[in-house]
């Protein structure tokens, strides 16, 4: 699995980069929602089939907010952390890290800042996207369904979510939902607070 | 808005998945179908990537920042998650 998800990006960048045909580069975000759209129904009639999700879902009650809690701070800290291995200050690494992943809006919060550390927002989080669909299936073997959520971190509502569907059991894929929409809400709010402490 | 149509696509999946609208001969063709899709929306989001020059020229320079700090996040937060998930899968054994 991890081998056709790395190999079906690696081939999508070499296209992109080579054969930008006009008729793909004005259609192409219309053609994500579309396939999202789509991948979003067949989740659906996964958790469906699954008839002791709700019982399931009723037993982490309140808890489950733990989980989006846990991924905010895990990212922080991290994000913290590898500042000091880099010419960034603490705010500004902590700034792109809080993107969490939604590559879009970070990347644009953060260029009002400075062109530069915009294209770092882009490229930091659309790693992390990528690492995260990478790395899905491996984390589910050898760590746990539920750390699936955490390297996803906004996109397990979205692109991550058919990957974590794939690759965990019952109702994790609700869990990823409800944390990647958590999530998502943040990110607008986190982001730009956190520059303007810098 | 777009969280709502997200939540309304997958409740119309799940309320076919759940009154088995579907045959079982169709739900098993449809995991290679999702599978197929998945792979496609990817390698789209590929093409999104390639397609932004700019972006991709600046890589050598600014890539070695970006994997730093996701690869942080991520380690961090998945072992964020594997802490607090002690507390919810306990909680589950007891019900």
């Amino acid at each position: 699995m991890t081998i056709h998800i790395l190999s079906s990006i690696i081939f999508g960048i070499i296209f992109g980069y080579f054969w930008p045909s006009e008729v793909l580069v004005q259609n192409i975000n219309g053609l994500i929602d579309f396939g999202l759209c789509l991948l979003l129904f067949f989740v659906g009639v996964d958790i469906g089939r699954n008839k002791n999700i709700i019982d399931d879902i009723k037993s982490y009650g309140i808890r489950i907010f733990l989980v989006p809690i846990a991924i905010v701070l895990g990212t922080l800290f991290g994000s913290i952390m590898s500042s000091f291995f880099l010419k960034l200050s603490i705010f500004e690494s902590a700034a792109v890290g809080a993107g969490l992943g939604w590559y879009s809006l970070s990347a644009i919060e953060l260029s009002k800042h400075s062109a530069e550390l915009g294209t770092i927002a882009f490229l930091a989080n659309v790693s992390r996207e990528v690492i995260a669909l990478i790395m899905i299936p491996i984390i589910a073997n050898r760590i746990g369904h539920m750390e699936t959520i955490a390297a996803a971190a906004a996109t397990s509502m979205d692109v991550s979510l058919p990957i974590i569907t794939r690759s965990t059991k019952g109702s994790i894929s609700i869990v990823a939902f409800f944390s990647g929409v958590i999530l998502s809400i943040l990110v607008p709010i986190l982001v730009p607070l956190i520059i303007s402490f810098n | 808005m777009r969280i709502l149509l997200y939540i309304v696509i997958m409740a119309i999946g799940a309320l076919v998945g759940y009154k088995e609208l579907a045959s079982q001969k169709i739900f098993n063709k449809m995991s290679t179908i999702q599978y197929a899709c998945l792979l496609f929306l990817l390698f789209i989001m590929g093409v999104k990537i390639g397609i932004n020059k700019d972006v991709l020229m600046s890589v050598h320079k600014l890539g070695f920042t970006a994997v730093i700090i996701s690869v942080f996040s991520i380690v961090f937060s998945v072992l964020g998650v594997k802490f607090v998930s002690r507390f919810i899968k306990a909680k589950k054994k007891v019900v």
